[in-house]
């Protein structure tokens, strides 16, 4: 049998990662959830619910590791909807108000938002701490952006 | 309200055009808000209401830039037109600088916000709230410039207590505060006879402190403030000595329920003197409010409060020391940048909102009100 020829133990710790978050990103697309996305700086390997919904409320400027975290979001659509539902606990009504509240009493910046999913990856990819997400992985991918997996 | 109307009209279509423009991380964010009032028996906040009125417009613009991951500058100018309050002039609203450690430790310095209870800091941005009018007895829309801000500083952070306790949030700041000489209390102290040319002022300090709890949707939490208070007039002058003000508050968000509640206790003791007359004011006012709203719809939510205030330091059983009032409200999104909203008011007493000005016969002791107003936000 081919598969039984490749001894696991010779995989590196970097591989059984790049598994995993492949994985979680998989499962995540198959189970009607979005596909979280990060600048491929970003060091960390996951991010709790808890984490992300801090980061996408503004309540977090930073990422577990310490390193400075720029939540993206599409401006609308099944994909943001589903976002802010299964990460954020919100509507989108609920989180565009929470956002204005902090935008004109001076104490946040709204997070930028695009029209399509294309150009969300595309910012990710170019901008340090970049974190979206998007319906499904791309097909092409990308070299400068990679997906992180939701630990619960 | 006819020369406002094309105002009102032409900042929509050049916002509408901006739509939350980032200019290389610059944010520019603004709203503007048109209100009409219909009241039976008195004319409400100096507007000729009685007779219906549109004289309560409203306008902000933001803009802010994050220099460094840092640190993050802003500046947002407001102007409004309540009735014979505020004018075209433009007024600051906050401009600050807002330096942020980590997530448990940051700081903020310039003209900032003032927090106190669930909405001081937020109660000019209408867009975020179902009511018109947010409850009187503690966020009295005539004197709102002068609790919304402060000039100084503020620390401010988020202390996460482990997974079963919830988080802490807390905030302090000290400062000045000043009247605006086109607000309520400068429009009262005028009708009384005393016209101040300079703004009263005096230092502040306080802070907040909020509980986040492990039941996913319920805050409780306290603000306490400190304010002084003094100004000098043509006529006489006004003096305020330091007074401490409380504040408990309690709110639960489940889905489509919302459910608030608030008490404020402010105790004031003014001296008012006008020529060789010196006029002591006793206020122990003791406000609260409870309040609940349901999103019927997706674009359509309803809510009620009741609304309570009362002056204990003197007689409670006349009109002028009290204001309970019974409110029904509906909002509408049109999309995500227009709303509409209507309120009914159900007034008892005239403690708060009513001026002599604009009730020359005299005050009945009840009214009834219809509040309506269009909002664009971006």
């Amino acid at each position: 049998m081919p598969y039984a020829c490749v001894d696991m133990r010779d995989m590196s710790k970097t591989r059984w990662l790049i598994l995993l978050g492949f994985l979680a990103c998989w499962s995540a697309a198959r189970a009607q959830d979005v596909v979280l996305v990060a600048n491929k700086g970003v060091q960390i390997s996951g991010i709790r619910d808890s984490d992300l919904r801090a980061i996408f409320t503004g309540e977090k400027t930073r990422f577990a590791d310490g390193s400075h975290a720029v939540p993206v979001t599409l401006k609308g659509g099944p994909a943001h909807e589903v976002f802010l539902k299964n990460h954020v606990r919100e509507d989108p009504d609920e989180f565009r108000a929470q956002w204005r509240k902090a935008v004109f009493t001076g104490q946040g910046a709204m997070p930028k938002t695009f029209d399509s999913e294309a150009a969300l990856i595309e910012y990710v990819a170019v901008t340090p701490g970049a974190l979206g997400y998007v319906s499904r992985i791309s097909p092409q991918g990308h070299d400068n952006v990679k997906c992180l997996p939701v630990v619960k | 309200m006819l020369r406002r109307l094309p105002l009102f009209l032409l900042v929509c279509l050049c916002t509408g055009r901006l739509q939350a423009q980032s200019l290389e991380g610059i944010e520019i964010h603004g709203f503007v808000t048109q209100g009409f009032l219909f009241s039976s028996n008195n004319n409400y906040l100096t507007m000729q209401s009685s007779a219906g009125s549109l004289a309560w417009t409203d306008g902000a613009v933001s803009v802010s830039d994050s220099l460094t991951d840092k640190l993050r500058v802003g500046i947002q100018l407001h102007m409004y037109q309540l009735g014979q309050l505020g004018g075209p002039n433009l007024q600051l609203d906050w401009a600050s600088g807002d330096y942020r450690v980590n997530d448990h430790l940051g700081f903020r310095a310039g003209k900032v916000k003032t927090v106190i209870g669930l909405f001081n800091d937020s109660q000019d941005v209408d867009a975020v709230f179902l009511w018109i009018l947010l409850p009187q007895s503690i966020y009295p829309i005539d004197n709102k410039s002068f609790f919304l801000s402060h000039v100084g500083g503020e620390v401010y952070g988020r202390l996460p207590l482990g997974s079963r306790a919830g988080k802490l949030h807390y905030d302090g700041y000290a400062g000045q505060a000043t009247f605006d000489l086109t607000g309520g209390y400068v429009k009262q102290a005028a009708d009384g006879g005393l016209v101040f040319t300079t703004a009263p002022g005096g230092k502040i300090y306080g802070g907040d402190l909020r509980w986040e709890s492990p039941l996913t949707g319920l805050t409780v939490g306290s603000s306490a403030r400190v304010q002084a208070l003094d100004g000098t007039a043509p006529g006489g002058s006004v003096h305020v000595a330091p007074t401490f003000i409380s504040t408990e508050y309690a709110q639960f968000e489940k889905g489509k329920f919302y459910c608030a509640g608030e008490y404020r206790r402010f105790p004031l003791n003014t001296i008012v003197t006008i020529g060789p007359a010196v006029i002591p004011v006793p206020q122990d006012a003791r406000s609260w409010y409870a309040m609940g709203s349901y999103r019927l719809w997706k674009k359509f939510r309803v809510g009620s409060y009741y609304s309570h205030y009362v002056n204990k330091a003197l007689d409670t059983s006349l009109p002028a020391n009290y204001a309970k009032d019974w409110v029904v409200s509906g909002r509408y999104d049109f999309n995500s940048y227009f709303y509409g909203k209507i309120e009914g008011h159900f007034l008892h007493g005239n403690g708060l909102g009513f001026y002599e000005s604009t009730n020359p016969n005299g005050l009945k002791p009840n009214s009834n009100m219809l509040a309506a107003k269009i909002g664009f936000s971006f």
